[in-house]
């Protein structure tokens, strides 16, 4: 209880702090409880400093883009991993897994290499190319299927469906819980993530949220007008904090019923 | 009538694409937030207004070290931008890595020989612009070091405001008398200064300077002055101020937490950028001046600030272009503008002569001491490897605001650290005999 | 052959699986961005690492950079505070999601406004906490010392002084992955059979005895699940230390991959950005083999 106090409090000063009209040296500046008349100039203040409806959209075309085409490799890798027999099996398990330790951070400078020889520098496709296969998003779709009793597919293979048909039409419907778990772990990440798109970017039109925060709240030489920055913090938060908010029973309910236990 | 209207004009959009504009990128760091990037966005819709052939798209980088990692990301994924607006102190590292292409052609196309053209800008930032005898830079908006202090704090105790502290033994002195300790706690600062990367070396070689040192070797970037009495006596003098006689805080405080307390009175003084001008004058409250940086023998501030720079990489016409751009916003009535808006100085010495400049610095006597300091100024540190040279120096004088190291042994590590990341570079040109 | 075979469906559907080629074109869309993206730079990095370059030198092959690399006290402060880091974020995190979850699994008006407010850390970016996060740390003037300061504490330079900084980074670390872990336990807790519980409360056994005999058991899985990714999560997250402190003060902050990112963006040293790379990796590798290994008898447990 006093802990979950704990765990808001930065919240509670973020919206303070950005309701308060701007002053850098007020003394009260720290304060959790509002003195004085509150008003929106921050919020209009960072929303014109910053381009946010051009950092939305690009952060909801990534993320949105990456998890398409992820729902797609991994539906098929899981599919492939949890029901079907071949050669090497094992050994390719354990090498997609592999993904799961070599994060893209840590290639960086290899993999800011690839783009340019693939003329994906500096676009939105080229942030998103390594996330595109997921090795977490196999491991929990395998897991899924497996708790999918056998029964169903068997009796679409009796009426002579093909395998894409059978994880289309039957499977991935059954696995929505699956898909939904990975989809809010997929995009939570590629949402907040930094070092990456600041990395593969360079041209103002294809900046994302993070990057775009980064770049007006970092001041080299003067003082931060702190109202402004909790302001831009609170733009960049707020959708996943909404989204959060009006689904939480579903989010907490898919991980439980997806195969991570 | 009407047709041959339209005929025209179709001609007319015909030839206008057949001259497409040149498109130009150029990479500015704004080391304050928001309004400047926005002025800086209004210059360029300016400059596009009024030469139609150029189209360049201003892009905001970010702190001086992000624009630097973007531009070198840019120059090796092969889509350089047209100009940078870059760290006065990265620019040798520019010109030895041939990252940056030198301007003397450029300039003898306009009839003017590169020693003429550098005459236009104040000495002390030709250092900084000039490797190896050709021009790389074009300097932008420049600062130094400022000692700013609170009037109310010096006359509540009995110091004069129009007498700021001028040598090391006065601002002792002053210091002493500034700083209020109730019990453990300090209720004011007698000074405060960033200690984070990139601000805490610009200082440190400062009052190194004006402990009569030279810091790093102006003409040959393979050598610093690290471990040497100048440089390891002003890191004493830190040592002293925060240990000895407790008018500084321990540890490293950023810029944000120094303009803060200023602004809140809990330093009397604080050494910032000339760069900050602006934004001082619109958040404190109570008066204040600005002074010199205080000297042990000789008055010295070091340049800091940015200047412009064409990444190899460019076609002619883009070079050309870029160059356009250069000129223009160096112009004494651009430069003269921007410094007035923000508080940096402006290289070009005939912009003070613009009466609306005149007009600023009899309105300001904040900014007429940045220009007056001017005439002390020295070139900026910049060395090869110079992020990490840098952070030598700033990792021991951290330890030494902790309290974890000593001035001498961290100065030591810190050249000797300083000498290994340069090794590779004085190997191949000091130490290179002919054949 | 791993136990998951006998898992399979019917023969039917294994019959079927006689053409290897179906299952290799299921796999093909994911295997061509692991080659491009994650085998391909691996196998750069190793090159690279090996390549020995200078100022406007020749390069040769040699092991070179790894000799300075192990040289470098950066780096070996990078290591050190990693593993501090790691233990100072793991073992509190992963408690008090445990205890967060026992305590709020059950689903009332109260407890899930409760755990939507330690889930909510987790939804912000790492750069927007740490720019929330140099404010709540400012000396003195700070949302923590102007707290603080009301019970006589004295300013306290959180983010400044080397003792203190890698601390404070813990902090936030624990504050924002706390909820995310709480997630997995509340769905590990979810699936722990409440006859099993009810069986041994009337058999007489106290609430520590049903947690330390039953529930921690029967979510030995879901804490190796969530260490693996807690493990990840240490070793592949800076960008709080990039907005906050750049490594400092002294390098009380760096950390394995800010080393990487400083010496191949800041210091343009490829070859010790490599061997950095290819040793941090090596250490991911080791931990993989054994957390998977674990993790796979975890879950046949289960299935």
């Amino acid at each position: 209880m006093a802990a979950a106090l704990l765990w808001v409090i930065p919240f509670a000063w973020m919206v303070v702090a950005s309701l308060r009209p701007g002053d850098a040296g007020a003394a009260d500046i720290a304060s959790l409880l509002p003195a004085g008349p509150l008003g929106t100039g921050n919020f209009a203040e960072a929303w014109t400093s910053g381009h946010f409806p051009l950092w939305y959209g690009n952060t909801f075309v990534l993320c949105g883009g990456i998890l398409a085409v992820q729902c797609v490799t991994v539906s098929l890798a899981g599919y492939a991993f949890a029901r079907m027999r071949f050669p090497g099996r094992d050994w390719l398990f354990y090498a997609f897994l592999l993904q799961l330790m070599l994060v893209p951070p840590i290639l960086i400078v290899p993999n800011l290499t690839t783009l340019v020889a693939l003329h994906l520098y500096d676009t939105l496709a080229g942030v998103a190319a390594p996330y595109c296969a997921s090795a977490f998003g196999v491991f929990l779709m395998r897991q899924t299927f497996r708790t999918i009793p056998a029964a169903y597919e068997e009796a679409a293979l009796v009426d002579g469906a093909s395998r894409l048909q059978i994880i289309w039409h039957v499977l991935l419907p059954l696995a929505r819980p699956g898909l939904t778990a990975f989809a809010i772990v997929s995009v939570t990440s590629h949402w907040n993530e930094f070092l990456w798109p600041l990395m593969a970017t360079s041209s103002p039109s294809t900046q994302v949220l993070t990057v775009g925060l980064a770049s007006f709240t970092a001041g080299a030489e003067a003082g931060s007008e702190w109202g402004v920055i909790a302001a831009g913090t609170f733009f960049v938060a707020a959708p996943l904090l909404i989204a959060f908010v009006a689904f939480q029973r579903q989010f907490v309910s898919s991980f439980t019923f997806s195969g991570i236990k | 009538m009407r047709i041959l209207q339209v005929a025209t004009m179709a001609f007319g959009l015909m030839t206008g694409a057949a001259h497409a504009a040149t498109e130009l990128d150029l990479f500015f760091p704004v080391p304050v937030q928001g309004k400047l990037a926005t002025e800086m966005q209004r210059l360029i819709e300016e400059f596009d207004k009024t030469h139609p052939d150029i189209h360049v798209t201003a892009v905001y980088t970010g702190s001086y070290d992000d624009t630097n990692l973007k531009t070198r990301a840019a120059i090796q994924a092969g889509k350089p931008p047209g100009a940078v607006i870059m760290s006065a102190n990265f620019v040798r590292e520019y010109a030895i890595n041939e990252d940056a292409i030198p301007l003397d052609s450029i300039i003898a196309k306009s009839g003017e020989t590169p020693a003429q053209f550098m005459e236009k800008f104040w000495p002390a930032l030709r250092i900084n612009a000039i490797e190896q005898g050709h021009v790389y830079g074009v300097p932008f908006q420049n600062s130094t070091p400022l000692m700013y202090y609170s009037v109310d704090a010096f006359k509540e105790v009995g110091l004069d405001p129009d007498h700021p502290p001028a040598t090391w033994q006065e601002w002792a002195d002053a210091l002493r008398k500034l700083a209020k300790h109730d019990g453990d706690k300090t209720t004011r600062w007698g000074v405060m200064f960033p200690g984070t990367y990139d601000y805490l070396g610009w200082i440190v070689s400062g009052l190194a300077m004006a402990n009569g040192g030279q810091y790093y070797n102006t003409g040959y970037g393979g050598e610093v002055y690290y471990n040497t009495p100048t440089t390891i006596g002003a890191v004493k003098l830190i040592d002293t101020m925060i240990h000895q006689w407790h008018v500084m805080p321990e540890g490293v405080t950023d810029a944000n937490a120094v303009t803060t307390a200023f602004f809140q009175g809990r330093t009397a003084m604080m050494v910032l950028s000339t760069g900050s001008l602006s934004f001082v004058r619109e958040n404190m409250k109570t008066p204040y001046k600005v002074a010199f940086l205080p000297r042990q023998f000789v008055n010295a501030a070091p340049i800091g600030g940015a200047s412009l720079i064409i990444p190899r990489g460019n076609s002619p016409e883009r070079q050309a272009a870029a160059w356009t751009l250069i000129n223009w916003l160096t112009s004494p009535e651009i430069a003269g503008g921007w410094s007035r808006f923000t508080g940096y100085f402006a290289p070009r010495i005939a912009a003070y002569d613009l009466p609306e400049m005149k007009t600023y610095i009899a309105e300001h006597p904040d900014a007429k001491v940045a220009l007056d300091q001017l005439a002390y100024a020295r070139g900026w540190f910049s060395t090869y490897n110079v992020v990490g040279v840098r952070k030598a120096l700033e990792d021991g004088v951290q330890a030494v605001l902790s309290g974890k190291a000593t001035p001498e042994a961290a100065m030591a590590k810190a050249q000797a650290e300083a000498d290994a990341l340069m090794k590779p570079y004085v190997e191949q040109t000091a130490l290179k005999l002919p054949h | 052959m791993s136990a998951a075979s006998t898992t399979l469906p019917s023969v039917s559907l294994a019959a079927r699986a006689r053409w290897p080629w179906a299952a290799y074109g299921l796999l093909t869309p994911s295997a061509i961005f692991l080659l491009a993206f994650t085998y391909w730079p691996v196998l750069l990095v190793v090159l690279n690492s090996l390549t020995v370059t200078g100022f406007h030198g020749v390069a040769h092959w040699g092991l070179d950079n790894f000799g300075r690399l192990f040289a470098d006290d950066h780096f070996g402060a990078a290591v050190r505070n990693n593993i501090v880091y790691a233990i100072g974020t793991i073992a509190p995190s992963l408690v008090l999601a445990l205890g967060f979850a026992l305590g709020l699994k059950d689903t009332t008006r109260f407890s899930s406004a409760l755990r939507t407010a330690i889930a909510l850390p987790m939804l912000i970016p790492l750069v927007a906490a740490a720019s929330l996060f140099v404010f709540i740390f400012l000396p003195s003037a700070g949302l923590l010392d102007y707290y603080l300061g009301r019970f006589g504490l004295s300013e306290t330079n959180w983010l400044g002084d080397p003792s203190l900084a890698l601390g404070s980074i813990i902090a936030i670390t624990i504050w924002k992955n706390t909820g995310y872990y709480m997630l997995f336990f509340l769905a590990g807790l979810a699936g722990i059979p409440q006859d099993l519980l009810d069986a041994a409360k009337i058999d007489g056994a106290r609430p520590w005895q049903r947690f330390r005999h039953i529930t921690l058991p029967l979510l030995g899985p879901t804490i190796s699940f969530v260490l693996i990714v807690a493990l990840l999560n240490v070793l592949t997250q800076v960008d709080h230390v990039i907005v906050m402190t750049q490594g400092g003060p002294s390098d009380s902050t760096s950390m394995l991959l800010f080393y990487i990112y400083q010496q191949a963006h800041q210091n343009y040293d490829v070859g010790l950005a490599s061997a950095a790379t290819v040793m941090s990796v090596g250490v991911l590798f080791a931990l993989s083999v054994l957390s998977l290994r674990s993790l796979e008898r975890g879950i046949h447990h289960e299935v």
